[in-house]
């Protein structure tokens, strides 16, 4: 299930990274739901199933995880022209923002209205998060088609453990990340493929 | 939990604020540290420093485009899809719990979720009036 628009040229794909750097106020949360709303709803560039698989490999590099996902995509539609618009996109406009609102707090920091107004702002990015999350569960039900009818089940098991050792437990994320990776290579490796409908009747005609 | 990487004791309560305002990746805000300690040139090393490790990932997306059709190797991926909802439940349940999110803040989150699963508000249309609801509820 591969994503076929044509790819983006470099100076749209470099609009398209500055748009969500400068729109996506509220930390990470926002940028993640724009990416997967502008490259997987919006232009159909990746499937869900693909940005979860490219997503799962930034949990292995060091630093954020927002900025290695920007060059995996950027690197998929634009090869490494595609990295660097990508990158410099999501990055420059967001970071004078961020420079320009962290000297302005300094100075609002104590003010009442400021810190009520962040009193609202707070939990809406978890809301916004929880959307994004869930957005990361569809191709976890979706799956019981491909590894098996049970996967979803073992998700819904296995979620929340996890998150259960990661938030009260204080499991570092890396030893998730690597004990989930284990688990899979053991339980949810697919098996030889079964043929297609289709194929068995093409190898009938011929 | 980026941002603890980079930030003292005392900076990182600012830290968390400032990187839930600001637009783009959390992270960013070491860029304004980089800029408070070492003016222009500081915050551009500090945009170069935090840029340049996540690139390995496209060493690990090499490495690992040589074993992706393995099934053992897709059975791990489809184990870290299942660490990748967990990681977003944490982030989740530790912006909850944060010292002002009351019960009011929940109704607020859960408000902001179904806002934003209409597909129809602009994230930051919903982060604005989530801003005004805040002022209005806790000033």
């Amino acid at each position: 299930m591969s994503a076929s628009r044509p790819a983006p040229g470099a100076w749209r794909l470099l609009g398209i990274w500055a748009g969500i750097g400068l729109q996506s106020f509220g930390g990470g949360t926002s940028t993640l739901l724009l990416i997967q709303r502008t490259f997987i709803e919006r232009r159909g560039w990746l499937t869900m199933e693909e940005f979860t698989q490219l997503w799962s490999l930034c949990l292995l590099a060091p630093g954020m995880n927002l900025v290695a996902v920007t060059a995996l995509i950027g690197k998929r539609l634009g090869g490494t022209r595609g990295i660097a618009v990508s990158v410099a996109g999501l990055l420059l406009p967001s970071a004078t923002i961020t420079c320009l609102l962290a000297a302005l707090f300094v100075r609002a920091e104590h003010s009442a209205v400021v810190q009520a107004a962040l009193r609202g702002v707070v939990p809406a990015t978890a809301g916004i998060m929880i959307l994004v999350a869930v957005n990361f569960a569809r191709p976890l039900i979706r799956a019981r088609v491909t590894i098996g009818r049970w996967y979803p089940w073992a998700s819904a098991v296995l979620v929340p453990l996890f998150a259960l050792a990661l938030i009260a437990w204080n499991v570092s994320t890396i030893a998730i990340v690597v004990s989930a990776a284990l688990l899979g290579t053991l339980f949810f490796a697919p098996r030889a493929p079964r043929p297609l409908a289709a194929d068995i009747q093409k190898r009938g005609e011929s | 939990m980026i941002a603890r990487r980079w930030a003292t004791e005392a900076d990182f309560g600012r830290a968390i604020v400032v990187g839930q305002m600001s637009p783009g990746p959390n992270g960013l805000w070491v860029i304004s540290l980089g800029y408070f300690t070492g003016g222009i040139l500081g915050a551009f090393l500090a945009l170069l420093a935090i840029s340049v490790p996540p690139l390995l990932v496209l060493v690990i997306a090499r490495s690992y485009a040589r074993i992706e059709r393995w099934p053992r190797t897709q059975g791990a991926m489809h184990g870290v899809s299942i660490a990748v909802l967990a990681l977003l439940i944490a982030v989740i349940w530790t912006i909850l719990r944060q010292p002002g999110v009351d019960a009011r803040g929940l109704l607020i989150a859960t408000g902001a979720f179904g806002l934003a699963l209409t597909r129809k508000i602009n994230i930051l249309l919903i982060l604005v009036l989530a801003g005004l609801v805040g002022y209005l509820v806790y000033r």
